[in-house]
């Protein structure tokens, strides 16, 4: 009688050892998925926080794959390194730039590299951040490089923050969203008064030093904002 | 002999067992109820239709527009209210948290209304044809009044108007989303069902066919606005080039006439609560006595049933309630609404006052019907907002805003027990920001409060006055501005001067679209209105362009024994940004995975 039960669990045992042996059917999240927003103006599209995403949506998986997103650091580069492997349809999305009606279907797999191009609406030139005592002073320019059929120009506004990562969400109030300036515009009834912007921003701290940039939002379907680049500046101490 | 008995024994088991197999099992079930107990008599159809009106999506007290319509016992947290993410108050919300809805899906609820819709005629020879009719016309109210609360969110939703069969092949169940503009259509056509099959009157809390023409205009209204101000500021996206969402600009009129002509349905039947001499007490009561003749449509409640809500106790502080929480207080730039409260002179100094009531004097007593002011009393009890003391106060109100809070000679306190010479440093009532029972904006809401309630029965869920749904002075509203829509500003005019007379305010001589805007925003404050007004005038997301919202500040000014007011950002410091794509909800995540022609989701999902 102990043998036949010893018999059994050891044949149930067996049985039982057969299933772990089994492997997960589906790979796991091992490809990745790198490249940059390129702005046919020269450089990458600058973004920033909640703005620019790559929109994926995984084909190969369901008909209608409900999509995700990567969102485009400050610089216009992207990746990600925890994506399924297989076929995506893939559009650039969200940022101030005229949209790609096209998608992009492709494999991804291990380290998929590709590049968008993207013409940005508006161009920030000319960007110049001057202090005078504790009064920071932004002057640039406006620039178009397709002006027909662009949705109107809302408003303008500095960002500053403490550190290098600096944009919407990410500034400091009292020093960004209140320096906003109206515009409320379409590109065409701008004069060249208009499109020539200076800021002045008074009472920053002395001794501090401060990240600045400047962006520009439009009336389009995502309230998106042209950015400039990022600048360094240093207020004196105080005497 | 001991066999012949194990036969018998086996003859009889064996005859009993097939005999009694004979017995049908077709019998109606008695557990649970059959279609004929429930449509063939009115007591039936009234549980039936309870069920319903129970499930409608009446954005009343206990409606929170994230988490989706409340019917529990303990559903007190009044205080999440669309309200408090427009500016009309500022709250618990932390910003623009309610874009994305709930998902809101009730076709379990439309199935009932569909069924009850194919039902009822089966049973007209025990019900009466009369009466099958005007049920039948309710059923078409209601299933008017779930594809509304559907359309405002998602814009075109699949209109079924049949009882799907569980068992029919899935492609047949997997239905397609409608254009917007059918659904609205669809919405139109079933409330001038309600309006001709409905009779004048029925039992309070039940539709009659005037509540499914006030519904048509608020209905025609939003459709109109849609198609007017959604075809300049929209998102792009497939959905929207399909038509799911979006009318055509040239369909506007014609919804704005339908608006009109239902609102005018209602003349003669409906007035303006005005029975009080006192305007002030007479806007409070229009709220809370039940005999008012302004009210098309209510939701009643009721603590033995469970059912009650905590309006009272959410609304006011603790020190007037007998165990509550507020948490969502009416804004400065609402109050505003009504033109600048006179707190500052011409040099842009602070207007000294001897007590905190004088603030009040000429204001219109609407107004003062729905916010509490510093100074006013409720419960025996005065509201003594005060944020805290100036030992001496010098300079204008501008500059003293302005400085960094560091910089200001103001004294401020952490409780009442503070005290700066022997004066309370803040009030019992706030504003503080330690608490949550302390406005945040110097402000509470007056309106629905029960102000004579005794304070040991202010509790959590034990408030019962009706929710009102559908008023006249809403009806008036939407009926001004679909005039005013069409050019007929001679109408407009007349409607919001009734409107003005009864809440005490001057009479308006010329009317134009923002003043119409305006009186909505003043009227219909608090009543969960504002934010479906701002998304069908698609201005949302200029109101809320990453704004701020001001409060009113009440100091004592030691030196001077006078009081000040200063117009300070409120203390809660929320920021509030619209993103154009909340115009139009998602389609739940749930749905689109059981039904793929739900896609494409609404753009930018």
């Amino acid at each position: 009688m102990k043998k036949l039960l010893t018999k059994i669990l050891l044949g149930v045992t067996v049985i039982a050892s057969y299933a772990c042996t089994k492997i997960d059917n589906y790979d796991g999240p091992n490809a990745s998925f790198e490249g940059n927003i390129i702005s046919t103006q020269g450089g990458n599209l600058l973004t920033s926080q909640g703005s620019t995403q790559i929109r994926l949506e995984q084909i190969s998986w369901s008909a209608n794959p409900s999509p995700q997103e990567i969102p485009s650091k400050f610089d216009g580069t992207f990746k990600d390194t925890k994506l399924f492997k297989g076929n995506y349809r893939i559009i650039p999305k969200g940022g101030a730039f005229w949209p790609l009606r096209d998608t992009v279907v492709m494999e991804i797999g291990k380290d998929t590299r590709r590049d968008f191009e993207v013409t940005p609406y508006l161009l920030i030139k000319n960007f110049t951040a001057t202090v005078n005592g504790t009064t920071l002073t932004l002057k640039y320019n406006l620039e178009a490089p397709i002006s027909v059929g662009m949705p109107s120009i809302l408003e303008t506004q500095p960002y500053v923050n403490t550190t290098k990562l600096v944009g919407a969400g990410a500034s400091i109030r009292d020093f960004s969203d209140v320096y906003k300036k109206a515009i409320n515009k379409p590109w065409a009834s701008m004069t060249a008064a208009d499109k020539a912007i200076s800021i002045d921003i008074p009472g920053m701290l002395p001794g501090r030093t401060f990240y600045v940039r400047v962006g520009v939002s439009l009336n389009d379907s995502f309230k998106s904002s042209n950015f400039s680049e990022i600048i360094e500046v240093n207020i004196p101490a105080a005497k | 002999m001991k066999k012949i008995n194990k036969l018998i024994l086996m003859v009889m088991i064996t005859a009993t067992a097939v005999i009694s197999s004979c017995q049908k099992l077709d019998m109606p079930p008695t557990n649970i109820f059959t279609p004929d107990i429930i449509f063939g008599s009115e007591a039936g159809v009234k549980s039936f239709l309870a069920t319903i009106y129970r499930a409608l999506p009446i954005e009343d007290f206990k409606y929170r527009p994230d988490q989706g319509f409340k019917v529990g016992a303990n559903d007190w947290e009044n205080f999440y209210n669309s309200a408090s993410v427009t500016g009309e108050q500022v709250g618990p919300f932390g910003g623009m948290d309610i874009g994305g809805g709930f998902g809101y899906w009730p076709y379990k609820d439309i199935r009932n209304v569909n069924t009850l819709i194919e039902e009822l005629p089966k049973y007209a020879n025990k019900l009466g044809e009369a009466k099958v009719k005007s049920l039948l016309g309710e059923a078409h109210f209601l299933r008017a009044y779930f594809y509304f609360g559907l359309a405002k969110r998602y814009g075109g939703v699949p209109i079924l108007t049949e009882v799907q069969d569980p068992g029919a092949p899935l492609e047949s169940l997997q239905v397609h989303r409608d254009k917007e503009e059918a659904t609205w259509d669809f919405i139109g056509a079933e409330l001038d069902l309600g309006y001709q099959m409905m009779d004048e009157t029925n039992e309070t809390g039940r539709a009659n066919k005037y509540v499914a023409a006030a519904l048509k205009s608020r209905a025609m209204l939003y459709a109109g606005s849609i198609a007017k101000y959604g075809s300049v500021n929209f998102v792009d996206g497939l959905a929207r080039a399909q038509g799911i969402v979006g009318i055509p600009a040239d369909k506007a009129n014609q919804y704005f006439t339908k608006a009109f002509d239902a609102a005018k349905l209602l003349d003669g039947h409906y007035s303006l609560y005005d029975k009080n001499s006192d305007k002030v007490q007479n806007y409070i009561d229009l709220f809370l006595k039940g005999d008012s003749p302004e009210n098309i449509f209510i939701k009643q409640y009721s603590i033995v049933s469970g059912s009650a809500h905590s309006w009272d106790a959410t609304m006011s502080p603790r020190y007037m309630t007998a165990n509550a929480l507020s948490r969502s207080y009416p804004t400065l730039d609402f109050v505003q609404r009504w033109g600048a409260l006179s707190v500052t002179n011409t040099d842009g100094t602070p207007k000294r006052f001897n007590n905190r009531a004088e603030l009040m004097e000429g204001l219109e007593p609407r107004l003062l019907a729905t916010v509490y002011f510093p100074g006013a009393t409720l419960r025996g009890l005065t509201f003594d907002m005060q944020r805290g003391i100036y030992p001496s106060f010098s300079g204008t109100a501008a500059a003293e805003v302005a400085k960094q809070p560091n910089t200001r000679s103001y004294i401020l306190a952490g409780d009442t027990k503070t005290l700066y010479q022997g004066k309370m440093v803040i009030g019992f009532t706030g504003p503080w920001t330690g608490g949550d029972e302390l406005t945040r904006t110097g402000f509470y809401v007056r309106k629905y409060v029960d102000a004579a309630k005794p304070i040991a029965t202010v509790d959590l869920n034990r408030s019962e006055q009706p929710w009102i749904d559908l008023r006249y002075a809403e009806v008036l509203l939407n009926k001004a501005e679909a005039a005013m829509e069409l050019g007929n500003a001679s109408d407009a005019l007349t409607a919001i001067n009734l409107i003005r007379v009864r809440a005490g305010a001057t009479v308006y001589n010329n009317i134009d679209i923002d003043k119409i805007r305006n009186e909505r925003g003043m009227e219909l404050a608090f009543e969960n209105h504002y934010y479906w007004d701002l998304k069908r005038w698609r201005n949302a997301d200029l109101v809320l362009n990453n704004t701020r919202f001001k409060g009113l500040m009440p100091y004592y000014v030691f030196s001077e024994n006078k009081y000040i007011f200063l117009a300070e950002p409120e203390l809660m410091q929320r920021n509030y940004n619209f993103d154009k794509r909340f115009y139009y909800e998602p389609i739940p995540g749930g749905e689109l995975g059981k039904n793929p022609n739900l896609y494409p989701n609404n753009p930018n999902y």
